[in-house]
Order: structure tokens, then C-alpha cells, then sequence
């Protein structure tokens, strides 16, 4: 009886079965990263958006004290008004640093007026805002980490064979691109 | 092909026949490997503090919620435990001991912590502790079968600790479990997988507001006895006893001075109710009155971790990157389960081919 052929057979079937295993796990881990990023972007635009609501608050409440410093406020109020959640991701983060900034020099700013120290609603503004930039913050890091993994699995054995018949791409860090940031157009627009 | 001799193809069939099962199933334990490893590596690690609701992956240090359990073979107080005892004898090999407890604990790292409620979760737990005894060499060095409680206190009161440190052992030692009883039959195999307070573990699972755990008070699970109460014969008892109005709704009504946090494990948080006679416990300073209360009482919106719909929570020993390598390590071994499948095959149809040839 010959045997070779069945023994073949078994082994190119166990070969078939890894390789089928490989691939059908391969392709739905890179669905499970794009859809984590998808989740970790929009848990990112949620917190952009609850600062873009919190920020009118905010300066009209230190408004009337800081009547001598309206570059600061308006600075606020232009990185406010840049807010489009339609841009590109890239776009969006040169508007979202140039917003954490406008916000720090607020800050700065606040600390040299002692009365409004005593504005309970100021102060309270102040920390909601200050907890919703470490939640980007965080949020932001998260989300990088995560276009990293799939950017790295998709390029690495054995998604690297699946990527150009599922037309996978690299997707975009939520960070500004460099010729972004030198761009003089790009300055934030006002309202 | 060449032919083996007849007396022997039966065992060279027996032994092919072993290869070939222990091959394939290495080939599926490394299956699961490389699952779990995927969905480790490709999760990001989410900071405690700014944690968002859903699919997340938190790594940080255990610490214990309310109470520990205590380890079957080994009596170290932990939060998970997987123990089994194997004995030998000439008719085989039998699972004597099987035993793998769960409770609640949180995880914290550089920004806060949370609670995690394992419930139906996948442990991925290397053994601590393995070992063997023998009729000749006796129980192994390592073995302390657990004597008391199966539960102890998170936070040892000063008594306690003071004699945990002069290495004092339990004044009255009670009765040891049947097990203990030295094998008649041949030689045992001990294995003890757990997880500490002090450990770094990676969970994966859902973050949901506490409010929307379906049962809070089933969070803990015990493999054996466990009735849970969506069982329909308990369900159906406890609306039985709810409409015939048995059941209180207040649970300082239902459990008295055991419903004030601290009460019977530590310092009451407020004054219990006592018979005139009775040595009235030390009430809690305010800041452990404040731990106290954070212990016991979870707010509805706290976020906790959980297995939710279409997420199972995987709780595995060690930082993401160490538990990924583990399990890319079970991969490889299953493609060598694999090659071993192949040549285990083709010695099998060798010891058949002879066999009919003879």
C-alpha cells in the first residue's frame, strides 16, 4: 500500500489549514484596528468638542476683569472659531495645538489677576477646561498608538500580502504634518 | 516505502497515534495563542484617569477590592487562583483536585485605578507554583495546603500585621483539608496558577458605568457550587419571596451592623448597634472611614471593567508586551505541535502499511 501520497496530502492540508487560519485572523484583526481607531478618533472629537463648547463660558467670565488683555482673548476666540470637525485629521490637530496653546497663555494670564481667584464659576471653569486638555491629551496618545499598531501590522508579514487586495492604507496620526505647521495659510482663521 | 517488521508496527501505530493527537493539539492550544496575542498587541493601552467608555486594555498593578481569597495548595492571599492536583497509579492518572476561584480587585496604575468584576472572564495564568511528591521524598517544600477560610481580609488590622512580621503562624490551626492525606496510590503533581496583590496584570474588556453591570453582587466567580441568580429555580425564589414581601428593600433592614462598611473586617465606619455588654470596636478615623467607604461603595457612573456583549474580558499575568511574547511563544510551539502532526502521521501509516503487509 502506498502510503506517501496520503501522508502528502495530510501534511499539505495542515499547511492549508495555518495558512487559512493566518489569513482569516490577519483580516479580521486589521478590521478590529480600523474600527478602534475609528472609536479612539471619535472619543477624541467628543472632547474637542465639549472644550469648543466650554470656552465661550470662559472668556465671557473673565472678560469683564481682563478688559486690558484682549490679544489673549481673542486668540482664544480665533482658535475657538477654527474648530471644523470636517477637516482632515492633520488639519484638525494644528488647530487643536494652536487651541491648547491660546488656552495655556489664558491661564498664564489669569494667574496674574488675584480677584478672579475668588470667582468661584471661574475657577470651576478653569479645571473643567484643564481636565478636558489632559483628556486629549490622553485620548490623543491612545489614538496614535493605535494608528501605529495598524499601520505596523499592515505592513508586516502576513498582513502585508492582504493589504493591497483589501486596499488597506496607513492612516494619518492626529499630529500636524510639518509642512503644515510652516504653511502660512494655515494660520487659524477668524470667525 | 520500507516495510517495518510485524511485532513492531503495533506499537510504532500506538506511539505515531499519540504524536499525531499531541501535535494537533498543539497546533490549537497555538491557535489560541496567537488569538490572544493578537488582540493583546493590537488593543492600546488606555491611561486609568481619562478612560472612555468600551473596548479597552488597562495594565497595571492588582490590588485588592474588599477581601482576598487564600490559595488552595499554596495559602497566599490573591485575587485569582487555578489549583489542580494530579495523582499517578497504575491505572492512569487522576484529577484529584480542581479547583479555580475569582474575586473582584482593581488594577491601578500611573493615573488612578479601577475595579474589575471577573465574571465569565479568560485567565491567562502561568503556574506559580509546580511541584511533585512521592512515597519516598514526601510532600514538596512548597506545598501549604490552605487550613483556614478560604477568604481574608484586604487590609490586616495591626494585631495582624504585627504578627505577619514576627512570623507568627495562626495560634489554632484547623483541621487540615483530606487531601493533605499523603497519596496511597503513587505520586501526586501539584500546580498553582494565581495572581497577587502586587502583580502587573493586562485586562482586556469593557469599561462600563457601574449602574450597568447586569448583577453587581455575581461579579465573583467559583467554579463547583455556584448558583447564580439569573439560575431560574433562584429567580424564581427570589420573586416568589419579594412579592410575598420577605424580602427588605434596605439592606441595613436585611443585615444590620453587618451593612455598615468596616463592621466585622476592620474599624465600623459608624456606631453599630450592640448589647450593652458587648467590647464596642474603634470607630474609623476619617480617612479610613473615606477608604472604607471608596471600598465599598462603587458610584453608579464609576466606570468599571467587565465582560459586556460581544467583549470578553481576558485577565493575563504580566505587561502587555511580556503577554503577547507568551502567547506568540504558544504559537510557535503549536507549528512545531504541526510538524510533529506530519512526521507523527507518516510514522502511523508506515506501522499500517506493515501492519497489513504482516
Amino acid at each position: 500500500m502506498t502510503v506517501g501520497p496520503l501522508v502528502a496530502l495530510f501534511a499539505v492540508g495542515l499547511l492549508l489549514l495555518i495558512v487559512g487560519f493566518l489569513a482569516f485572523e490577519t483580516y479580521n484583526a486589521v478590521v478590529a484596528l480600523r474600527l478602534r481607531i475609528d472609536k479612539a478618533w471619535a472619543n477624541i472629537d467628543v472632547a474637542l468638542k465639549q472644550r469648543h463648547d466650554m470656552l465661550p463660558a470662559l472668556v465671557s467670565a473673565v472678560r469683564g476683569v481682563m478688559q486690558f488683555e484682549q490679544d489673549v482673548l481673542e486668540e482664544v476666540a480665533r482658535a475657538r472659531a477654527a474648530y471644523a470637525p470636517a477637516e482632515p485629521i492633520p488639519a484638525q490637530a494644528v488647530v487643536s495645538d494652536a487651541t491648547s496653546s491660546a488656552i495655556r497663555s489664558l491661564f498664564a494670564v489669569v494667574e496674574q489677576y488675584p480677584e478672579l481667584g475668588s470667582h468661584r464659576n471661574v475657577l470651576d471653569l478653569q479645571d473643567e477646561i484643564e481636565r478636558i486638555e489632559g483628556v486629549i491629551a490622553d485620548r490623543r496618545e491612545l489614538y496614535n498608538d493605535q494608528v501605529f499598531q495598524h499601520n505596523a501590522r499592515i505592513a508586516q508579514v502576513p498582513a502585508l500580502f492582504l493589504a493591497p487586495v483589501f486596499r488597506w492604507r496607513p492612516r494619518e496620526f492626529f499630529a500636524a504634518h510639518p509642512e503644515e505647521l510652516a504653511r502660512p495659510d494655515t494660520e487659524l482663521r477668524p470667525a | 516505502m520500507r516495510v517495518v517488521d510485524g511485532p513492531v508496527a503495533p506499537q510504532l501505530a500506538v506511539l505515531a497515534g499519540g504524536g499525531l493527537v499531541a501535535g494537533l493539539g498543539l497546533l490549537a492550544r497555538g491557535f489560541n495563542g496567537y488569538r490572544t496575542a493578537t488582540r493583546v498587541g493590537d488593543i492600546a493601552t488606555s491611561r486609568i484617569a481619562t478612560i472612555a467608555a468600551g473596548e479597552v486594555r488597562v495594565s497595571g498593578i492588582v490590588e485588592p477590592a474588599e477581601v482576598l481569597l487564600v490559595s488552595a495548595l499554596q495559602s497566599a492571599p490573591c485575587v485569582y487562583y487555578r489549583a489542580t492536583v494530579r495523582e499517578g497509579g497504575d491505572d492512569g492518572d487522576d484529577e484529584v483536585l480542581a479547583e479555580e476561584r475569582a474575586i473582584g480587585f482593581r488594577v491601578r496604575d500611573a493615573s488612578g485605578d479601577l475595579r474589575v468584576f471577573p465574571r465569565s472572564a479568560r485567565w491567562d495564568v502561568p503556574p506559580r507554583f509546580e511541584d511533585r511528591s512521592s512515597a519516598l521524598e514526601g510532600d514538596p517544600a512548597g506545598l501549604r495546603w490552605r487550613t483556614g477560610p478560604g477568604y481574608t481580609v484586604a487590609e490586616p488590622d495591626r494585631e495582624a500585621q504585627i504578627a505577619a512580621l514576627l512570623g507568627l503562624d495562626s495560634p489554632v490551626p484547623s483541621l487540615a483539608p483530606p487531601l493533605a492525606v499523603r497519596s496511597r496510590r503513587g505520586d501526586r503533581r501539584y500546580a498553582e496558577a494565581r495572581i497577587e496583590p502586587g502583580d502587573t496584570v493586562t485586562v482586556i474588556g469593557r469599561a462600563v458605568p457601574f449602574a450597568q453591570l447586569a448583577d453587581p453582587a455575581e461579579a465573583d466567580v467559583a467554579a463547583g457550587n455556584h448558583l447564580p441568580a439569573d439560575d431560574p429555580e433562584v429567580a424564581a425564589n427570589i420573586a416568589e419571596a419579594r412579592a410575598a414581601g420577605l424580602l427588605l428593600g434596605d439592606p441595613e433592614q436585611a443585615w444590620g451592623n453587618a451593612a455598615i462598611p468596616g463592621f466585622g473586617i476592620g474599624r465600623p465606619v459608624r456606631e453599630p448597634e450592640l448589647d450593652t455588654e458587648a467590647t464596642r470596636p474603634a470607630l474609623a478615623a476619617p480617612e479610613e472611614a473615606a477608604r472604607t467607604a471608596r471600598t465599598f461603595e462603587i458610584p453608579p457612573e464609576r466606570l468599571v471593567l467587565a465582560a459586556g456583549p460581544g467583549t470578553r474580558l481576558l485577565i493575563a499575568l504580566g505587561s502587555p508586551t511580556s503577554v503577547a511574547t507568551r502567547n506568540r511563544s504558544t504559537f510557535l510551539i503549536g507549528l512545531l505541535g504541526a510538524v510533529l502532526a506530519i512526521g507523527s502521521a507518516a510514522a502511523f501509516a508506515v506501522a499500517v502499511g506493515a501492519g497489513i503487509a504482516t
